[in-house]
């Protein structure tokens, strides 16, 4: 009896000089830094550290201007971080600079890893086909359709269901005189993404992998059917304001707000600005139009969080990226930020996501014969750059300074030369 | 102690942050400039000559004649309408009027704005479908269809320039008032009595006078303007087609979009060189001036 007093004593003892334990201070840095995003992070962590009394996590939120500078400038001088945000644009760098933890042992041990969508899958192992993150958000581009403009000129939204279907209404809708136009176009800060959409789906065998060099070895900007994709993209910028050529994110929603191009190609981020400028009913969101080929290959945007290598905590910074993770905090994530959430059990059982502008979406996750989600060539030490390249022989060529097949000659060029 | 070194102990403060703050970083801008220093990978960083220069020269995304000239248009027209402007608002503020205190200061209210959100604000302004002007325009009757002042290059370049020339009148005004307030009375009696109008006045007295202010305002506002990429970062970003891209544009481009340090730094290093260049060349044309040889 003595003997097991002993013993119960101990392990009391034991238990309370590990919950006793120092408390853990982690250090995680956002960079898509935006005043409610802060805002749902901190009731994040909230919540994480009322579960979690022996952690404490201290957010540093740059702002999104300055963040992948001020994260690259505290990484290279090893100041105390633990998690970080990762973006489809940098996890490359922050591989390759040997900045983040590869997450396999920790995955293994997760049970919410079996909900995971395929697409989160492809994302979180980027780089070296290895799991250096947990995606959060996805970014996929779908249509976006003012139905009360189409309904007077007679078009369901539904009926857009291949791009020559896009450009007709275009085509039908452009009436300059009435400041009326067609497709909402996009000109500067990244503009590549816009025509690319377009173009690929006209592509055979576009890979998913890298969407600028085909299966045979050759770029995409070689074949025939990416140049007719792109002669349609020129049809559909001419039913647009000229003005589209010098316009940004913020111009596009804009000019759909008022109407005058009522419709746009835009990610789901954007359904939660338009919910506080138009009324539900004023507009749609139908899946992306497919090209002659019956297909498309979306690219998808991510963030995600990782476990930077020097991290002197790194269980304690895995217990929250799991926690964040988990279905049900994702979810009511993504339902205040926009995009679309990690788990397949969130696209089946949350109604948010299952039904209304959402299902446009969902749609596209359920079928991958159709909808083939694919990878820029980030990797590329050629991508840094081409986007300030593509943007402007992008501007010359709907100028008209400049021939189609001169453009894609010169990024044949580009992509193809060492 | 001597007297030279309690002044050398004196300035010592002044001279270990300068350094530390100026001439260190400038030291390893131009050792970036002839390196391989890409944010992609950190890992292969290596000197590499001239070849940063080189593609930045040879580059066919980027042509690097046009740049230079859009430079030379956006610093010179910029400066001769923003010196022009502000002079002349320096003149009319002189004279005591009523309320003039708080017209000063709506005038000089742009000086204190971030150029990168004056570029937003004019962004919208020149908007080539919902802009103000347009607007006002078409209201007018002037013209039916939105012109695109950002989105066509003809129109892209004046238009920044206009948004630069607005922001940068409040300096030259603020600085020339200052001197102007300094011209003694008696001069301007002295030349009445003589029989000097108002523009022998301004020619052979006020200019004259803070001759020293405006030569040191120019070659400061030269400088900050050749520098200066915020406005054109946030309206066109260089666009449309190159069409306003600037040397300071082109290196925040560089820097932000290729993330090639190693060509960001030497574009600084050519900014660097053509300001020093022109500081020295044109000090030394002042005093001559000064100094009467000319």
């Amino acid at each position: 009896m003595k003997k097991v007093g002993l013993l119960v004593l101990t392990l009391v003892l034991a238990i309370g000089i590990v919950s006793l334990g120092e408390t853990i201070t982690l250090n995680f840095m956002q960079v898509l830094t935006s005043p409610q995003r802060t805002a749902w992070w901190e009731q994040v962590i909230k919540d994480f550290e009322a579960l979690n009394p022996n952690i404490k996590i201290n957010l540093i939120s740059p702002p999104y201007e300055q963040a992948d500078n001020k994260l690259t400038t505290m990484l290279m001088g090893k100041q105390p971080l633990d998690i970080i945000e990762v973006r489809d644009y940098t996890i490359k760098q922050l591989v390759d600079n040997g900045w983040l933890t590869n997450l396999t042992p920790y995955i293994a041990t997760w049970s919410a890893s079996k909900t995971l969508i395929p697409l989160a899958w492809q994302a979180a192992k980027t780089v070296n086909n290895t799991p250096y993150m947990i995606p959060q958000s996805f970014f996929v581009k779908a249509l976006f359709v003012r139905t009360d403009i189409l309904a007077k000129y007679g078009i369901n939204p539904n009926d857009l269901k291949t791009w020559q279907d896009v450009l007709d209404a275009c085509q039908k809708l452009y009436n300059p005189s009435k400041n009326q136009y067609g497709w909402d176009n996009r000109g500067r800060n990244s503009p590549f993404i816009f025509p690319d959409t377009l173009a690929t789906s006209f592509v055979e065998n576009a890979n998913p992998d890298n969407l600028y060099i085909l299966p045979n070895g050759q770029t995409i900007f070689t074949s025939p059917q990416y140049k007719a994709g792109w002669e349609m993209y020129i049809k559909l910028f001419k039913t647009s304001p000229q003005d589209s050529i010098n316009w940004g994110f913020d111009s596009q929603v804009n000019s759909f707000v008022s109407g005058v191009t009522p419709i746009l190609m835009q990610d789901p981020d954007t359904v939660g600005l338009l919910n506080t400028m138009l009324d539900k009913d004023q507009y749609t969101v139908v899946p992306l139009p497919v090209g002659p080929t019956g297909k498309a290959y979306p690219n998808y945007g991510f963030n995600g969080l990782g476990i930077v290598s020097y991290s002197q905590h790194k269980e304690a910074a895995w217990k929250f990226i799991a926690y964040v993770s988990s279905p049900e905090v994702n979810a009511w994530f993504n339902k205040n930020y926009g995009p679309l959430p990690i788990s397949s059990v969130t696209y089946e059982n949350d109604p948010y996501f299952s039904t209304g502008v959402y299902s446009a979406w969902a749609y596209m996750m359920k079928h991958p014969e159709k909808y083939i989600f694919s990878n820029y060539p980030f990797n590329s030490p050629k991508w840094p750059g081409w986007p300030s390249i593509q943007q402007a022989d992008m501007q010359s060529l709907l100028l008209g300074n400049i021939s189609l097949d001169a453009v894609l000659a010169k990024w044949n060029n580009y992509w193809s030369s060492k | 102690m001597s007297r030279n070194l309690k002044l050398f102990i004196m300035v010592l403060p002044t001279i270990i942050l300068l350094v530390i703050f100026t001439y260190i970083p400038i030291g390893q801008e131009i050792q970036i400039a002839f390196e391989n220093y890409n944010l992609y990978n950190l890992s292969n960083i290596y000197f590499n000559g001239f070849d940063n220069f080189i593609d930045i020269f040879t580059s066919v995304d980027f042509n690097f004649a046009q740049i230079v000239l859009n430079t030379v248009i956006w610093v010179v027209v910029s400066l001769a309408f923003q010196f022009t402007l502000g002079f002349g608002l320096a003149l009319l503020l002189k004279k005591p009027f009523k309320g003039r205190g708080i017209y000063s200061g709506l005038v000089f209210y742009p000086w204190a704005v971030s150029g990168f959100a004056i570029g937003l604000v004019w962004a919208w302004i020149f908007n080539g479908q919902f802009g103000l002007i347009n607007g006002i325009l078409m209201r007018l009757g002037i013209i039916n269809q939105g012109i695109g002042f950002l989105s066509d290059p003809h129109f892209a370049l004046a238009s920044v320039i206009v948004v630069n020339i607005w922001y940068g009148i409040p300096f030259f005004a603020i600085m020339l008032l200052a001197a102007l307030q300094s011209v003694p009375e008696e001069l301007y009696e002295a030349a009445k009595i003589d029989g000097a109008g108002r523009f022998r006045r301004l020619v052979n007295v006020t200019i004259p006078y803070i001759r020293p202010t405006i030569a040191s305002t120019i070659l400061l506002r030269t400088m900050w303007i050749l520098n200066f990429p915020d406005i054109i970062y946030a309206m066109t970003n260089g666009g449309p087609a190159n069409s306003t891209n600037t040397l300071a544009n082109y290196m925040i481009i560089k820097m932000y979009s290729f993330y090639n340090y190693g060509q960001a730094a030497a574009i600084g290093f050519i900014i660097m060189s053509i300001l020093m260049i022109y500081a020295i060349i044109y000090l030394s044309i002042f005093s001559r001036l000064e100094r009467g040889i000319i």
